[in-house]
Formats: structure tokens, sequence, C-alpha cells
């Protein structure tokens, strides 16, 4: 088989085809528009040549992302995306980090000064690809936007991926936790499967990158179609999921609602104030707060010395004084 | 056939089945003379007598649902591939203990309501138990001659923490593993035996396969069967001596004011214990607990984040993550940090709470009998030390969530757990004085503690307003109470019958209280 293609290799035409596969290799397609994302481009090499032969389609695409950059990614990032201070370079981190960066909300940020923090995108689907591609045209690298088809995914193999790559930050139940220091790993629900695998890939912020000699590409599908269709678990058992954060909340449950809840009704079947030289009348008995009525039946116990008050049992339980 | 024959044959037709039944019996056994001591014990009414009664029933929850849970569970280590209605799970390889766990949480009839309202029982157990001591040691009811009792009660809890433990280890899903992997290391942080032991438990090193089947054992035959015995002795105790009570109303270190066992309390408690039973199914149905499927099977080398104890143990976990990395070198041999807050804290906690009747005697001089509970304000020095105790013990239990608590208030976790550094020394300093202070001034305060009366302002026709304090209640009488006998000739006909009795006035008998 090598020796096939060495000997392949030799001819000028595989030469070209060798060189190609190398280039591809070295050089992967990176966020060239619709083509990069739709696989249409991926058979070809993308070089930087071939920008002048994109379809209307996709120049339009770029002059859209290049309009939404200027307006609110430049300020920071600078015009052609070279960062300044304020900002990073993007120049050669590809589609899919703006993709991911743009889409959970993090990008824009209000102010250059604060930490980013999910929220609503501030762009459609269409603009943030838009965007994405824009930013991967200036410069090649980084990866494309990923595609994933979750047909043919095995949720058990990726729930076990998942435990052993993903729950020691984002905890098990995919709830997100705080780090060390001001570190903290968001929660996981309600990602798109783009999302998720763009953060795979990427690794933002701190969270590491994971490849493909550690998360294989069907292990990504896995993962991906655990944390999007069953970490929520949108018909998970047992009633209220108190957020996912394991026994912390369910010890506040059992002790203020499950303990309190036996208290209170102990406060309402038994007797409440009754005070010393309260004059005692009231409170006798279930009816709490309420005041006795002249027939109600109080019981006393023992008798002291030599006058018996009232009866018990037989003798036998007590210790004769 | 003589008449006296005759005559019992004619007494004898006239009682009914059941009753001819009960006299075969009492003749035999002589039920009735004790029984009708039982029946007739006196149960003071105050509802704060009755948060004992809370972990009574929650244990007889916890029994009933153990015994279906124990029908279904598996205790093996055993490793098999799933394939039950999970989808996530199937086809990985899991222990038999996660499969059944899952399996009867998913195809069992009913049995995820049964998981999780042991579970939440089992929460609730340990819960009513501190609370149950709670108020025991802030109105010194475990003073003479109590102290017995009182150990005896703080045994249990200690069990009923432990066979917790070993509850919600059984599953063997990922966050209870890390639990036993931490009590491993617990164990052999005990200097010069901790390896010994661990090896003893585990039954070789970490993790091995005897662990589970241990635990099952212990968690459901030999735990509950030292806690049904000393709960045994807990209430036989306690009929001994009579309950405590509260002053006032005609109660008196000699008598016992409130509700004789037959009819009254025994149908208020019967109640509440169906109202205990109500409020864990309510919780099983509604809020899940420990949803293992989430979880996955606990293998050492995965983890997952934001791991704590369940809440219980939470004060344990709290003391080792405020701890700092001291440790001792001792020549040849190191004592490593978790010792302290996971061995020596317990040790001490549990030693002090065992010796407290005796330190309180030895310090107040007090080795009188008490039968009449104190109020907590009228021991300011007992209740300032309890409650900046368990202050510690409460700012500990808090640190065990640190992490939880970073992520929700967008703080450093670094900062929250030096906040729990700081509060855990903190925090006991300020409940003392303050506690101390609060008791001495509701003292002084007249009528502190008692209904308040509305004043009522009222406007006369020429404008001025004129304060009038309202009637206590409507329909409020100033009283004295009153208290009515047991009545002797229902209770005990077969015990007056009794010749030997005659000494003392038919039908009533003498039930002296003091000891000595």
């Amino acid at each position: 088989m090598l020796l096939r293609v060495l000997r392949q290799a030799a001819t000028p035409a595989g030469v070209v085809v060798a060189a190609a596969a190398l280039a591809m290799v070295l050089y992967p397609p990176h966020g060239r528009g619709a083509g990069a994302q739709g696989g249409g481009s991926t058979g070809r090499l993308a070089a930087p040549a071939l920008v002048d032969k994109t379809s209307p389609s996709r120049s339009a695409q770029l002059a859209l992302g290049r309009t939404l950059f200027d307006e609110n990614c430049s300020s920071c990032h600078g015009i052609d995306a070279q960062g300044s201070k304020l900002g990073l370079d993007l120049r050669g981190v590809g589609a899919a980090v703006v993709d991911l960066w743009v889409s959970s909300g993090w990008m824009p940020l209000a102010q250059p000064t604060i930490e980013p923090i999910r929220k609503p995108s501030k762009f459609d689907r269409q603009q943030t690809e838009a965007i994405a591609n824009y930013v991967a045209s200036l410069a090649p690298g980084g990866l494309p936007i990923p595609k994933v088809d979750l047909k043919g995914a095995n949720a058990a193999e990726g729930f076990s991926v998942f435990a052993l790559n993903c729950a020691p930050c984002h905890t098990i139940t995919g709830a997100g936790d705080a780090l060390s220091s001001e570190l903290s790993a968001p929660p996981l629900h309600g990602l798109t499967p783009t999302q998720v695998a763009e953060a795979v890939r990427t690794g933002p912020g701190t969270m590491p990158t994971f490849n493909s000699f550690v998360i294989s590409k069907q292990q990504l599908v896995d993962v991906v179609d655990y944390v999007t269709r069953h970490i929520e678990h949108p018909d998970s058992p047992g009633g209220l999921s108190l957020g996912g954060v394991g026994p912390v909340a369910e010890g506040f449950v059992g002790l203020f609602v499950g303990v309190g809840a036996c208290v209170l009704i102990a406060l309402w079947i038994g007797e409440r104030d009754r005070h010393e030289g309260h004059g005692g009348g009231h409170g006798g008995g279930q009816g709490g707060g309420e005041p006795a009525g002249p027939g109600e039946r109080l019981a006393v116990g023992a008798a002291q010395g030599g006058v018996p008050v009232a009866v018990q049992s037989s003798g036998e339980g007590g210790v004769d004084a | 056939m003589s008449a006296a024959q005759a005559d019992g044959r004619a007494a004898r037709r006239e009682e009914s089945a059941v009753e001819r039944l009960y006299g075969w019996v009492d003749d035999r056994f002589a039920i009735s003379r004790g029984g009708r001591h039982l029946l007739d014990k006196i149960f003071p009414d105050h509802w704060s007598f009755m948060l004992g009664e809370i972990a009574l029933y929650s244990f007889i929850v916890l029994l009933v649902t153990g015994v279906f849970l124990t029908l279904y569970f598996v205790p093996s280590e055993h490793d098999i591939v799933y394939n039950g209605v999970y989808g996530p799970l199937r086809g990985q390889t899991v222990s038999e203990a996660y499969a059944s766990t899952v399996n009867l949480s998913f195809s069992v009839r009913d049995g995820l309501l049964m998981r999780q309202m042991h579970h939440w029982a089992a929460n609730i157990f340990v819960g009513s138990i501190v609370v149950h001591m709670l108020r025991v040691f802030f109105t010194g009811g475990f003073r003479r001659p109590r102290e017995i009792n009182w150990m005896i009660g703080a045994t249990m809890l200690i069990l009923a923490i432990f066979n917790g433990f070993l509850g919600y280890s059984l599953p063997d899903d990922l966050i209870s593993g890390t639990g036993i992997r931490i009590a491993y290391s617990i164990l052999e942080s005990i200097p010069f035996v901790g390896t010994y032991l661990a090896y003893f438990l585990f039954g070789g090193s970490y993790p091995g396969t005897a662990i589970i089947p241990r635990f099952f054992i212990i968690h459901v035959l030999i735990l509950p069967l030292v806690i049904l015995g000393l709960l045994a002795a807990h209430l036989g105790i306690l009929v001994r001596h009579r309950h405590s009570q509260f002053p006032g109303r005609g109660a008196r270190e000699d008598n016992v004011v409130g509700s004789p066992l037959w009819p009254a309390f025994a149908a208020k408690t019967g109640g509440f214990f169906f109202l205990i039973a109500g409020v864990t199914a309510l919780l099983g149905a509604l809020v899940q607990i420990n949803p293992i499927w989430l979880y996955g099977q606990y293998y050492p080398y995965k983890v997952s984040y934001a791991v704590q104890p369940d809440w219980y143990m939470g004060w344990l976990d709290g003391a080792l993550r405020v701890m700092p990395s001291w440790e001792i070198n001792l020549p040849g041999h190191m004592v490593p940090t978790i010792f302290f807050p996971a061995v020596l804290l317990p040790g001490i906690t549990f030693g002090l709470i065992y010796a407290w009747p005796l330190i309180e005697a030895k310090l107040t001089g007090d080795y009188a009998e008490h039968h009449l509970l104190d109020r907590p304000r009228d021991k300011p020095l007992r209740t300032a030390i309890g409650a900046a105790t368990f202050s510690f013990y409460f700012v500990l239990f808090g640190a065990s969530a640190t992490d939880v608590l970073a992520n929700y208030l967008t703080v450093s976790l670094n900062v929250v757990l030096w906040a729990f550094r700081i509060a855990c020394i903190v925090v006991p300093i300020v409940v003392f004085p303050v506690t101390y202070k609060i008791c001495r001034e509701i003292q002084e305060t007249p009528g502190a503690g008692s209904r308040k009366r509305p004043n009522i302002v009222v406007r006369s026709a020429e404008g001025g307003y004129e304060v009038v304090p309202s009637e206590e209640y409507p329909g409020y009488v100033e009283r004295e109470p009153d208290l009515e006998p047991v009545p002797v000739e229902e209770v005990d006909v077969v015990g007056a019958m009794q010749p030997e009795q005659e000494e003392t006035p038919e039908g009533i008998y003498r039930i002296p209280r003091v000891f000595r």
C-alpha cells in the first residue's frame, strides 16, 4: 500500500496530488465562506488566489461580515483584525473561534474592560457566519465552522467521553462551577451542536483544546450528542432537578423544606405559647393558640409524697420512694 | 357443674370473642399491668417534644422503603454491560450495583419514588435528630437522670451519619465513589494504624471489589439493628424516667402534665406519623435527589467537579476545605493535613457531646435531679456556649459549598474560601456574647415571650388621641389549669382485681419519680 503510494508519487501527476495533499494537511481549509462549511471547497486547495473566484453570494457574505466587523469589533480588534491594546489579534484564529465567541454572546463586549459573559447573541445566524468567515478570510489558519451531523451518534460513548474530559470542570451534570481563583466553567445547557464542537476543538479562554488525537471525530459527534440532547434531560424523571448542583442543594431542601415542614407540623399539632406565670389557661392540646374551653381535659401524671392526685398505672413501672 | 362454674360460663358468654382471647392471653402473660402503665404514660403537649418523633417516624419510613429497595438492589461490583432503558448508558460497562440501582429507578414500578423517599427520609432523619438534640441541649434535658439517654442519642446520631454515608455510597456512582475515595484517604491519615484500618475495611488497597458488598451488609443489617436497639433503650429510658416538661400550668418536678398515651397522644402522634410520611412522599415525588443516571458509573480515573457529600457529612467536607495544608512531620512518620479536620475534629466534637452532661454538672456543681426544663434564656451561659459551638459547625457546613456559592455569587473561589476560614473563627466569637446579651435582656424584659397585646388608638371627639390596650384576645379568661386526674376505675380493672395489691387504696398507685 505504502509502496504503491510512493510509486504513484514518482509520476508528475502524483507529485501534484501529493503536494496538494501535503498542503491540505499543513493548511487546512479555513472558513472561506459557505464553501468551507458545506464542504464544497474541502476537496480543493483553498488558496488565497481563489478569492477572486468566489460566488456572488459569498462575496456578499464577506461584505456583510466586513461591515458588521467594522461596526462591532474593530474598535478593539483593529480595522483589519490586527489587534490593539484592547483586543487580541484575530488574524489566523479561524472561523470556528469567531463563530463560538460571537454566537455565545461573549462578544462583542459592552466595554473592553469587563469579563465576557454568556448572553443572547447580538447577531442572527447568518450575520454571525458572515463575521466569522470574513475574519477567517483575512489570514490563513484556524479551523472552519464545524458541521456536526448527529446521525449515528452514540450517546453512551459520548457520556463516557464527557465524564472523562469535561466533567472535571463543567461538573457531571453540566451545571458549571467556579474553579480556582477567578476562573469558572460555564454551564453547558442550551448550547447548539456547533458551539459544543467549536469549544471542544478550539478551547475558548482557559479551556484546553481537545484535538482529534484526544477526542476522535466520532467521539466528538458522540459527546456533542450527549451534551446537546441528553445532559439537560428534558424528560429526566424524579421531579425538580435543583439546578443539578448535587448534594448541596439537596441538603438545603432536606433541611429547610423537609425538616422545616416536619417542625411546622409539630408546631401545628403540638401546643404553643405556654409560659410560666401566664396563668396557663389557654393553648391546651391540639388547638394551638386557641383558648381552652372550660371542659378541656388535662391529665396529671404522678403524685408527690403520700397525696395521690392521679394514677397512671400499676406500681410496677416506678421505683418506690 | 357447680354454681361458680355456671356463673363463669355465663360471664364468658357475655364477653365478645376478642375480649375472651385477650383475657386468655392476659391470664398467661399479664400484659394488662404493664400495658396500662404504658397507655397511661403522660406526654407533655408542647410542640418541641415532638421533634424526636420526627426522627422516629422518618426512621420507620426508612425501614419500609429500605426493605423495598433491597428487593431490587444487587450489592456487587461485578462488571456487566448495561442494557436497560436509559439510552446514554446502554453499552457502557458498569457494576451490577450501579446497573441495578438505575434499573430499580427506571424499570421497577414506584422504584424511583421509593429511592427518592428513602434518600429524603434519610436527610430528614439526621436533620431531625440534630434539631431534637438542640432542643434537649438548650433546655437542659440532658441533666440527671437523663445523661445516659443523651449519650445514647448522640450514639444514634453518629450511627445515623455513618449509615447515611454508607447508603448513598451503595449505588457506586461517580459522585459517591469520589466520597469513598476520600473516606479511604481519611482512614489512611490516622497515624500508625491508618493503613491497616483502610486495608481491613476495604479488603485490600483502594478500590478493590469488596467495598460495596461490605457497605451493603453494614448499611441494611448491622447499623439498622444497632440503631433499633438503641432506639428501644432510648424510649425505654424515656418511659422509665417519665417525660421532662416545661414549668408552668401545674407542672412540677414530681409530676407530668400532658395527655395520656391512650387515646389523646396516640391519636396525635399517629397523625403525626402520617404527616411525616406524607412530607417524605411529597419530596420523593416532586424533588429529584441523587439522579445517579446523570452521574454514571464510578471509575477511579473519572471525576466530576462540584462533588459534595450529603449535608450531614457536609461539616466534615467543609472542615477539609477550609483547613490550611499543615502537616506534622514526626521522625519517620508524617501526619497529613486531613487528619486534623477529618479525624481529630469529629473526635473532639463527639467527645464534647458525650461528656457535656458531666462537664456541666462539674462546672455548675449541680448534681440534682431535674425534670423541669430550663428556658434557654434562663441559662445564658449554656445557651451562649451552645449557640457559639453550633455556629462554628454551621459555618463549616456552609464551607462545604464554597464552589457552589462562588459560582452563584460570581465571586472568586479563593475569596469564598478565605471568607469561610475567617468566618469559622470570627462567627463563634461574635455569636457567644451576642447570645449571652440577648438572653440577659429577655430575662429582664417583663412579659417576654408572652402573647403580645395590640394597642388600640382611639380618637376622641375633640381630636385627641388615646392609647388603649386591647383585651388579650376575645374570650380570654385567666384561670388555674383544670387538671383532671387519669381515671383509675376504667383503666386498671385486671390489676385492681388482684388481691396482693390491696395494701394501696383500691385502684390507686403511687408513681414515684424521685429515685433516691
